[in-house]
């Protein structure tokens, strides 16, 4: 049943796959924290036609699947533009555009719930808003954040399947190219599905770490 | 050329009136009610090391007029000066003034993710642009001033009340402002660490520190305030020294308030 686990060439599609999919998530989480950060300034300080252009970006990313942003990003649009990119790079972008979506509203919430008393503090200082948000208020709303960043990992891991469909060979592509081979298909889907079990739950484990170390010493007591 | 550290010229400021401005545009008509002038027409003076003391009723608009004075708020109408510089003229660097300008919150508002040294050290760093070396030693040098040094390494919740209003009280000293504002400084902490803020305040007031302080610490005012500014419903209804103010206030209005302040001050 697991005998083709000794075969190394499957070992190496696997070991591929989950680096793939490991790759893609941590670029789409990163890109997705960094725009995800400006959208939620933008969508808190900007004027209407700005408010309402990130609107319209966040229900797009938020309200269509992922499957279908990436068959637009890799079919559609080059196809429209007559342009060759790089599955890689369109995949990677989709997965980072789609995670800043959801990531403006956790930053956007976290923002909320300090910008009232700490940008006061921060401008009575001499500190301009800018100053005030990238060294008062986004420190803080960045802790706030961690736990729904995990959450956000966690769900973008999983979401990662849908790249086979762009080409790309991700950890179910691995998996499916081995079934379809050693008709293996119950022992292949539980390794899969252990794998990323392990690693979400290793990574998840990490983060609620660096969430307790970097909690505001006595933040509880203040917010009781 | 005016000899003033700060002055307000009939300020004016209410809220909602953005509202009742687009109310009247459209021909709804304008809902008065929804319209708080919280400052009208209040001027002020303050020379180099004077100490003046605002009090009045709460919700009579103190605190916004203090938020007035330091552009937190934006003045509706009147002008206020820094020095000889407008600034509720379009285009002047608020932050450069507000550098300048120190103002100490009735709750206190510390940086929550910074120790009390990181809390002082912050402004040094990017607003007056020291080098690392000599913003640390002058915020140790606001703390030790405050004395609060044991404090340098604690974050705001490990804190008292007291400690860390003091904490806050350094964060606007320390980067030598022409004027400290202080709103309701101890309004917010319990009686009993009252008194450190108090003393902290009567040593700043020794050393010739120009403030403006809204306060109903009435033995505090007695003793060090040269002047004190009765204000009410938007606007500043007698002025005079302490004295006046103890003994035979002019307005009915300040002789009410003061009788019942005074009773209270007793009674405890």
């Amino acid at each position: 049943m697991f005998g083709w686990l000794l075969n190394p060439v499957y070992v190496t599609w696997i070991i591929e796959g989950l680096l793939l999919t490991i790759e893609i998530t941590l670029f789409g989480v990163a890109l997705g924290l960094g725009l995800g950060t400006l959208l939620a300034i933008g969508d808190i300080y900007g004027n209407k036609p700005l408010k309402a252009a990130i609107a319209v970006y966040v229900e797009f990313f938020r309200g269509s699947p992922l499957f279908v942003q990436l068959f637009l990003a890799v079919y559609t649009v080059p196809a429209l533009l007559n342009v060759r990119i790089d599955h890689y790079v369109l995949a990677f972008l989709v997965f980072g555009l789609n995670s800043a979506g959801y990531q403006k509203g956790y930053i956007k919430g976290a923002m909320e719930t300090i910008l009232g008393d700490q940008m006061q503090a921060g401008l009575s200082t001499g500190m301009s808003k800018l100053q005030t948000l990238r060294h008062v208020i986004l420190p803080q709303a960045y802790r706030i954040v961690i736990p729904s960043w995990t959450n956000e990992f966690c769900s973008l891991t999983k979401s990662t399947a849908v790249v086979s469909y762009g080409g790309l060979s991700d950890l179910i592509a691995a998996g499916i190219s081995i079934k379809g081979i050693t008709y293996q298909v119950l022992p292949v889907w539980l390794v899969v599905g252990i794998i990323y079990f392990v690693w979400i739950t290793c990574f998840s484990k990490v983060m609620d770490i660096i969430y307790e170390r970097k909690k505001i010493p006595g933040i509880e007591l203040l917010m009781q | 050329m005016t000899d003033f550290v700060m002055e307000a010229r009939h300020v004016y400021k209410a809220y909602g009136i953005k509202n009742a401005k687009k109310a009247e545009k459209t021909g709804a008509g304008v809902d008065v009610k929804h319209v708080v002038e919280a400052v009208k027409d209040v001027s002020l003076q303050i020379r180099k090391g004077d100490i003046k003391l605002i009090f009045g009723p709460s919700g009579s608009g103190k605190s916004t007029f203090l938020r007035c004075l330091a552009m937190l708020e934006i003045p509706d109408k009147g002008e206020i000066y820094l020095g000889n510089e407008c600034l509720t003229k379009p285009g002047v660097d608020l932050n450069k003034a507000r550098a300048r300008i120190g103002f100490v919150f009735q709750h206190i508002y510390l940086f929550r993710h910074l120790t009390a040294l990181g809390n002082v050290e912050l402004a040094l760093r990017q607003v007056l642009k020291l080098p690392k070396e000599e913003a640390r030693k002058r915020a140790l040098d606001a703390l030790s001033e405050v004395k609060v040094t044991d404090c340098a390494s604690k974050y705001p919740a490990q804190m008292s009340g007291g400690q860390a209003q003091r904490i806050g009280i350094a964060r606007a000293l320390a980067r030598n402002p022409d004027i400290i504002l202080l709103d309701e400084p101890t309004s917010a902490l319990d009686p009993e660490l009252t008194g450190e803020v108090i003393d902290t305040l009567r040593d700043l007031a020794k050393e010739g520190t120009t403030m403006l302080i809204v306060s109903h610490e009435m033995p505090f005012a007695r003793e060090v305030a040269e002047e004190m500014i009765f204000y009410d419903e938007g606007r500043v209804v007698e002025t005079g020294p302490p004295s006046q103010f103890f003994n035979a206030p002019n307005t009915d209005r300040a002789k009410q308030f003061m009788t019942r302040i005074i009773n209270r001050t007793t009674r405890e």
